[in-house]
């Protein structure tokens, strides 16, 4: 191999891209070579000084674009007029049209009063001044919300609907969100509830539904964004456990790409350790890449030996 | 449930599987236009409208290639002319606004990169001026693959299939890209 020949392969052998016999005869060159070693690790201090060169993601650009994303493409469905029982529930349900609601609050009086011939005497619920006597039962959280106010609003599925609003300090909007955060059913919930948690966290009810989410739940959406909320307690042994856990284990690169972010953060020697072992099983190209640099910025090899 | 099914569903109007679609692709389309664009408002269009013409067009997605390479021709195209329109590269504004409020990026980079060091925060943001130089003094196709590559890890022929090109064609454009990268941040080695 010339020396022109082996300075095109250093540019490929530092994006692991040579054979295994290239790359053989490559360091058979280099161990020959001063100056050709020399270019290498030129070459690779370049690499370190590109890593300064990446753009940041300002905070919040992602989570406008997907739900801007989301306005648009329920815009673009609409005129298809597809069947949606979630839109036909919000329509006519939570927001009627004006001129239904007449109509709606004489079909209720007329079904209350009906009903009640029903009923047998001794079994109707006492009524309290005048307000519902019984807390009805809470069967599904269906929508949660915030607004620029800092108010939370949630709406959840019973027999009939309520709504409530209050801080985040409120035990009830907490306890609502920690079970909408849940719900097997509605992932677009869960990753909106998760939005309004994430900030939580230094609730133990809260940093335990974000550990069980990411742990656990089957959307990435939602990992992603109980990621988010832990990112203040990345150092905490328990948090570290399951990042460790979802770098070896998760299958979306997205979220094992920002579980690295994190576990860097905490700075422990076991760190290296995890995204060594990451390194041998892991075939996405651009995890592979992060892992590299994150190894390379912490001056750990990327093998072990 | 694997792309495949993911996609099968999407295609048949699932529109929970669509948006799981997205979120495995989303950050990294995100990230490449932010790279690649410089500005956080350009990124943000090529988003909606990558993903919107991936909406779009789901239907007629064959499984002729990957769904990686499919999406990334879209925003690949997009940004080249996007890039092409823009002729004159705009620098990265050094604030930008975030539903947050305004944020300085450089105190962004000193802090995650520099430890808030001022000598280090000096040095890195030179760098970073110097860097975005060279960026500026590269074709579109050059710029495109070397952030590819050298950014989202891809592999020279995976680059060469989204920009309709050889592999051989990629590893050129990546060498002269490498080329003026290097010539020009050797005073910092």
């Amino acid at each position: 191999m010339t020396c022109e020949q082996a300075r095109e392969s250093l540019l490929l052998l530092n994006y692991g891209e040579l054979t295994f016999e290239q790359e053989e005869a490559l360091e058979t060159h280099l161990g020959g070579c001063p100056e050709c070693a020399a270019e290498r690790e030129r070459l690779e201090r370049i690499e370190d000084l590109l890593a300064v060169g990446e753009a940041e993601l300002p905070p919040g650009l992602l989570a406008r674009c997907r739900r801007d994303l989301s306005v648009k493409i329920e815009e673009e469905t609409r005129p298809l007029k597809r069947f949606s029982p979630r839109r036909l529930w919000r329509d006519w349900f939570v927001h009627p049209p004006v001129w239904v609601r007449p109509l709606g609050a004489a079909l209720m009086v007329a079904v209350g009063f009906f009903g009640a011939q029903f009923v047998p005497e001794g079994r109707m619920p006492a009524l309290a001044g005048g307000g519902v006597a019984a807390e009805p039962v809470m069967s599904r959280v269906r929508f949660v919300s915030n607004d620029d106010s800092g108010l939370v609003r949630v709406v959840m599925e019973e027999t009939r609907q309520r709504e409530f609003t209050g801080s985040m300090n409120d035990d009830r909007i907490r306890q609502a969100l920690l079970a909408a955060a849940s719900d097997p059913a509605d992932p677009g919930l869960r990753v909106e509830s998760m939005e309004l948690l994430k900030n939580q966290g230094q609730q133990d009810d809260v940093k335990a539904a974000l550990l069980n989410a990411l742990r656990a739940d089957t959307n990435s959406g939602v990992r992603l964004k109980a990621l988010e909320g832990l990112k203040p307690y990345s150092r905490e042994p328990e948090v570290r456990a399951v990042l460790a856990q979802v770098l070896l284990n998760d299958d979306n690169p997205g979220v094992r790409t920002q579980a690295i972010d994190l576990m860097i953060q905490s700075n422990e020697p076991e760190v290296a350790g995890i995204l060594q072992e990451l390194l041998r099983r892991e075939e996405n190209s651009y995890v592979r890449s992060r892992s590299q640099r994150a190894l390379a910025e912490m001056k750990a090899s990327v093998g072990t030996f | 449930m694997d792309e495949a099914a993911l996609i099968r569903a999407a295609q048949s109007g699932d529109q929970d599987a669509f948006e799981r679609l997205v979120r495995n692709y989303d950050q990294p389309v995100l990230r490449l236009a932010m790279n690649l664009l410089r500005s956080p408002e350009d990124a943000y269009d090529i988003y909606q409208e990558a993903f919107l013409r991936v909406y779009r067009n789901l239907d007629s997605f064959r499984f002729d290639c990957s769904f990686h390479t499919w999406l990334y021709r879209i925003v690949t195209n997009l940004c080249l002319d996007h890039l092409r329109k823009r002729k004159v590269r705009r620098t990265e504004p050094a604030v930008v606004e975030t539903e947050d409020g305004v944020i300085d990026r450089m105190d962004t980079v000193a802090e995650e990169r520099a430890d808030g060091d001022p000598q280090r925060r000096l040095l890195s943001a030179e760098l970073r001026g110097k860097i975005e130089e060279v960026l500026a003094t590269m074709t579109s196709r050059e710029r495109m693959v070397f952030e590819m590559r050298h950014y989202q890890g891809m592999r020279l022929r995976a680059i060469g299939e989204v920009l309709g090109t050889t592999e051989e064609a990629a590893k050129n454009c990546l060498f002269r890209a490498t080329q003026k990268m290097r010539g020009a941040l050797g005073e910092f080695l």
